[in-house]
This record gives structure tokens, C-alpha cells and sequence, in this order.
């Protein structure tokens, strides 16, 4: 008896919970859900803030923001969540693009347009209200590599770091690495590992590889921060900057300070902003039903000592 | 069973796992040599850098080793080693710095971070060792709510935006051989805490049986809440010394350190059950993590292998245990 209260009581609790947070945001025509592969991405978040000021811009859309946490599983959730509450569109920072055509199968039965935002979809074809606004990976990585190699003569050794194993990021900037280093035969790949995106975990690689004794003569990492780890590692063993080239992605201010200072020789700029403003864009267009190309790409951009000031406030 | 054959007992395991660290090493040291044409071992720089980058996972598993050995566990110890991290980084920044979370707290000394990280630490660990000793919570549920928490303030802190442009007096305490030294220290006091203080008495006596420890007379919730504490002060240390050496606070930081933290303390013959443990184990266990690591890295082994069989290390680790344990309980 007094259990079926204590239920019933939790039960109000959670409707009237469900109706105080839900109110404010039927206010608003347009409500566009969002979820992220992960909020406490460096990159990640400058897409995330964004769309968030562009959203501000826009009257009467309302964006609602959720966190995958990387978790593939969370993150249906949060599209089927979303299906549920009633969204006029949806955007996804995939958590692992192997996923997307469950993804893509639950907007299309639902009806509720679908924008991919920053990493590349696995489905053979979009269907229509469905559409991927991001860069090529491949691109990122080639133009990284192929600034390196030019820098480096096109001859000498290469150590690639990996970012985290699975996504798709790491799986093609790492092949449009390989790719490039393929195509000079002077140049050759002596190390190859993985640093889950993390500086840390680069500082540690290359602390293991200096005392390994093989020369090498470039770092090609997957993303800025490993390659920053890199550099440290660098630092503390005492060789001079630019001794090792180092490469990374995504022109984060960080990379760029060491852009600046010399020691790191080259990153791709990855226009989190284009990607995030398109991205809503492209969300409001469908929802209100215009038509809108299935691919919108937002190209990669080299940035090395030569022009890296042009990027500091992007 | 008297007490000087235990002992006698447990020296020996102690060597017994020095034995697998060293069998570990001597097979990378066999295949370095058939790979690279190179030593594994008798390269200095890579013997500090094998223990360099597993010494924050190091503090956190000199916390939960005094965790396990009252019988409890301790899941929130990455989690707190990044919320302490952000709160550290924040408090380091320099002036000048556009990024500033605290545009009027830059410049600061180094030590008030260093500090603030440590508070944040303990103060996680005070809640945790609340719950556990003043509600019938079970450890593993507490911790696992913090480890939760933890992430997501470190995450609301700055809405995940990672913090850098850190004081250089601070980013020293990363630097070189310093981290090393930091966990050597804290396992010296920590040894020498769990064997010969009244300290290690009253943890050792909650953890064999706490209805006995109570009975003599030990505040065993006021212990518990202590032992937690130390881990939590252990952990932000480790989110102090990580934010140094990266020169930056990241939400992400120290991700999944707690299961790598206790791998090593249960490597090192803690005992699950409780009441058994020493923090010298621990240290081997840890240095096995670290030899693995450099190793897979030295002879070039394929990232995806790497994960499956420092996986099973591990288990083999624990089963080795639980047989040691079958084979008292019948002595």
C-alpha cells in the first residue's frame, strides 16, 4: 500500500518535472536537437559554441543540446529522445559513423530531417531531408602530409600517431597519411601507434620513441594535441624545436601558439565554425522544407609559419 | 598460523611478482632484440620514461590500495584526477591570457593550485568516505557516483573548453623526473604508514573484519572517512601533476585511470576481499603497466593487439590471487 504511493509519487514528481523543463521550449517554431560525440572535445566544442551563436541569431530557433559521452548506444538514445519530444530537425556529431544508417533509418521512418555535422556518415547514399555538412578527412590528412614531405625533401622517417582506434578521423587521416608516404620511395614509416587524441598519451609515445634511438625525422600526428604532446616530449629531451617536424590537425590556438613559435611545422585547419553555422543552417532549411544537397563540404585549410595569423582569430 | 610465518609468506609473494615484472621485461627484452637489434632494458632514459608515464596512475593506485584493503573500492579516482586538473589549471594561468577563466586569479604562486587540486581531491573524498560509513551505500555505488559527477563538473567547470597558457613555475612540477619522484615519495610515506603506524593497524584490522575492528574499539567510520580522503588528496595530486605535465587542464583527462589504478594494486596481490595488500606490490604492479606500455611501443606491436592482452595480464593477475587465496583459507 504505502509502496504504491511512494510509485505514484515519483511518478508525479517526474511528470510535473517532464512538463516544468519541457514548457519554455515549445515556445519556440524551431526546435533543432543536437547531440555530440563528446562535449569535452577542444575542437569539438568550438563547433559546439558555434552553433550555439548562430542559433542566437536565428529567431524563433531553439537549440537543444546532448552529450553522447562517446557512446554510440547514448547516443540513438538521444535520437530516438528526440524523434519522441517532436524536434523539427536534427543534428549528429557522430560518436562512430558505423552507426549512421540506424541513425538515418530512424529520422526517415520518423520523418524529421537529419544533418551530420563534422564526421562523415558510412551510408552508401543520403536519402533525401538527410545530408552531411564536414570536411574530407582524407583531404586533412593529405594536405598535412604532403607539407611535412615537402618540408622534409621528400626523404626520411615518419612516426604517425594515431588518434582514438574506431573513429573516423584517425582511420582516414591515418590512411591519407600512409597514402602520401607511399608515394615517395625515399620516405618510409618506422613507427606507428596509437594516442587516443590525447597530449598526454603523445608525450608518452614520444618519449618511448626518442629513447627507441631510430631517427626520425617527422611526426605526423591525427590531431593537434597528441602532436603538441609531441613536442613537449621534444622539449624535455632537449632537442631544439623544428629539429623533428611536427604535424597536426585542427589549428586549435594552442597548435597555433606553436605554429608560431616554430616547433611545430605544420597543422590543417578544420573550419569548426563553417561546420557548425552550416550545420544549423542546413537544419532550419529542411525543416522548413527547402532542399538542401546532400553533401555541403567545408574544405580543410593548410596552415604553416608563413600564414598562421590569419587563423588566430577563426 | 603464526605471524612470523605469514609474514614469511607474503615477503615471498612479494618477490613472486617482482619475478613476473622481471620475466616481462626480459621478454621484451628478447624480442627487442630480434625486432630493433636493441636492448629494451640498459637505456636509462627509457627505464624513467617506463615509470614516468604510469606515475599519476601510480598515486591513484596507492589510494585505492588502502581502499581495497578495508574492503572497499575506489571508481572515482580518474574522474577526480580531471575535476582537480581543471580546478589546478584554472587557478595556474598567467596573465595576460585571453583565455583566462579567472582573468583577476592569474599569476598566482604555484602552490595555490597546487593546493586547490589537492582540496578538490580530498574534498571528493571526504563525500565518498561519508556515504560509505554513514549510509549503508556500498562502496562500489558511492564511487561510481562520484566517478560520474566528477566528470561532469570537470566538464561544467569551463563547459568543456580545456584550459592552457600555464604558469611555467607550475608546468615544472611536470617536467622531467619530477612526477616519478612525487609517486616515489608518496609511496614511501604510504608504506610506511600501512606498516607501521596505528594507521595501518586500523586499516588492515576494518578490512580482515570490520565487526572485530569495531568491537576493539576502532571508529571504524571515521577511519573509512579517512582512508577515503587520502585517496581523494592522492587523486587530485594526480590531477595537479597531469595538468602540469601536459601544461593544460582537459575534462578528459585521466580517463579510466581508476581501472588502471586498480589493476595495478590487485597485479600487486591486493586482495579484493579485503584486509590484504601492500603499497610495495602495488609500486611493482604499476611498473609492470609502465613495462608493457613501453614495451608494445619498443618492438612496434599492432595498437589493436595491445588492449587484449594487457587484458589478459590482468585477469591472469587476479585469478593468480584468488588461487593464493583458496590455498590459505585451506592452510
Amino acid at each position: 500500500m504505502r509502496r504504491s504511493h511512494l510509485v505514484l509519487l515519483l511518478l508525479a514528481t517526474c511528470v510535473a518535472a517532464a512538463v516544468a523543463c519541457s514548457a519554455p521550449r515549445s515556445r519556440a517554431t524551431t526546435t533543432i536537437g543536437v547531440s555530440m560525440a563528446y562535449f569535452d572535445d577542444n575542437w569539438l566544442s568550438i563547433l559546439r559554441d558555434a552553433m550555439v551563436e548562430h542559433g542566437r541569431t536565428l529567431p524563433d530557433v531553439q537549440l537543444q543540446f546532448d552529450d553522447a559521452q562517446g557512446d554510440v548506444g547514448k547516443q540513438l538514445s538521444q535520437i530516438q529522445n528526440f524523434i519522441a519530444q517532436g524536434v523539427s530537425a536534427i543534428v549528429v556529431n557522430t560518436v562512430d559513423s558505423a552507426a549512421t544508417p540506424k541513425m538515418t533509418r530512424l529520422a526517415r521512418d520518423a520523418g524529421v530531417p537529419l544533418v551530420y555535422v563534422n564526421r562523415t556518415p558510412s551510408d552508401a547514399t543520403l536519402p533525401d531531408k538527410v545530408v552531411f555538412v564536414g570536411s574530407d578527412e582524407i583531404q586533412g590528412g593529405t594536405l598535412e602530409m604532403e607539407e611535412l614531405a615537402r618540408q622534409m625533401n621528400y626523404q626520411g622517417n615518419v612516426a604517425i600517431m594515431v588518434g582514438e582506434l574506431a573513429t573516423h578521423g584517425a582511420r582516414f587521416r591515418t590512411k591519407a597519411t600512409e597514402d602520401v608516404i607511399a608515394k615517395y620511395p625515399r620516405m618510409k614509416i618506422v613507427e606507428k601507434q596509437v594516442g587516443n587524441w590525447q597530449r598526454e598519451r603523445g608525450l608518452d609515445l614520444m618519449n618511448n620513441w626518442l629513447t627507441a634511438g631510430r631517427s626520425i625525422n617527422a611526426v605526423a600526428s591525427n590531431n593537434d594535441e597528441m602532436a603538441i604532446g609531441a613536442i613537449m616530449a621534444m622539449q624535455q629531451a632537449g632537442l631544439p624545436p623544428g629539429k623533428i617536424l611536427v604535424g597536426g590537425v585542427d589549428a586549435t590556438p594552442d597548435a597555433l601558439a606553436e605554429v608560431a613559435k616554430g616547433a611545430m611545422a605544420v597543422t590543417v585547419f578544420q573550419n569548426a565554425r563553417g561546420q557548425g553555422v552550416g550545420a544549423v543552417d542546413a537544419a532550419v532549411k529542411l525543416a522548413k522544407g527547402e532542399h538542401v544537397d546532400s553533401f555541403v563540404w567545408v574544405p580543410f585549410e593548410l596552415v604553416t609559419k608563413s600564414n598562421y595569423q590569419s587563423f588566430l582569430k577563426r | 598460523m603464526s605471524v612470523q610465518t605469514r609474514g614469511r609468506r607474503r615477503r615471498w609473494h612479494e618477490a613472486r611478482i617482482l619475478l613476473v615484472l622481471i620475466a616481462i621485461a626480459l621478454v621484451f627484452e628478447a624480442i627487442g632484440w630480434s625486432v630493433r637489434g636493441d636492448s629494451f632494458l640498459f637505456n636509462s632514459q627509457r627505464l624513467l620514461v617506463m615509470v614516468l608515464q604510469v606515475s599519476i596512475v601510480g598515486l591513484l593506485a596507492i589510494g585505492v590500495t588502502q581502499v581495497i584493503i578495508t574492503g572497499g573500492i575506489d571508481l572515482s579516482s580518474g574522474s577526480i584526477v580531471a575535476l582537480s586538473a581543471m580546478i589546478a589549471a584554472s587557478l595556474a594561468q598567467t596573465s595576460g591570457n585571453a583565455r583566462a577563466v579567472f582573468p583577476a586569479l592569474t599569476d598566482l604562486p604555484f602552490i595555490v593550485p597546487v593546493l586547490a587540486g589537492i582540496a578538490t581531491g580530498a574534498a571528493a573524498g571526504a563525500i565518498n568516505g561519508a556515504l560509505i560509513a554513514f549510509t549503508a551505500i556500498p562502496p562500489f555505488i558511492a564511487t561510481l557516483g562520484m566517478m560520474v559527477t566528477a566528470r561532469g563538473l570537470a566538464r561544467y567547470y569551463t563547459r568543456g573548453q580545456p584550459i592552457s597558457l600555464l604558469s611555467d613555475t607550475y608546468t615544472r612540477i611536470g617536467e622531467g623526473a619530477l612526477p616519478v619522484l612525487i609517486f616515489v615519495a608518496a609511496a614511501i610515506i604510504f608504506y610506511i604508514a600501512l606498516r607501521y603506524t596505528r594507521y595501518g593497524k586500523f586499516t588492515y584490522a576494518i578490512g580482515a573484519n570490520p565487526q572485530a575492528a569495531r568491537v576493539s574499539g576502532i571508529d571504524v567510520g571515521r577511519h573509512l572517512v579517512l582512508v577515503y580522503i587520502i585517496a581523494g588528496c592522492l587523486s587530485g595530486l594526480g590531477g595537479v601533476v597531469t595538468s602540469a605535465r601536459a601544461a593544460s587542464g582537459q575534462a578528459g583527462m585521466g580517463m579510466s585511470y581508476e581501472l588502471d589504478a586498480i589493476a595495478a594494486a590487485v597485479i600487486g596481490g591486493t586482495s579484493l576481499a579485503g584486509g590484504i595488500g601492500r603499497i610495495s606490490g602495488t609500486v611493482i604492479g604499476t611498473i609492470i603497466l609502465g613495462v608493457m606500455t613501453s614495451g608494445f611501443t619498443f618492438i612496434g606491436f599492432d595498437a589493436y593487439i595491445q588492449d587484449i592482452v594487457k587484458g589478459v595480464v590482468i585477469v591472469l593477475a587476479v585469478v593468480a590471487d584468488q588461487y593464493r587465496q583458496r590455498k590459505r583459507r585451506t592452510a
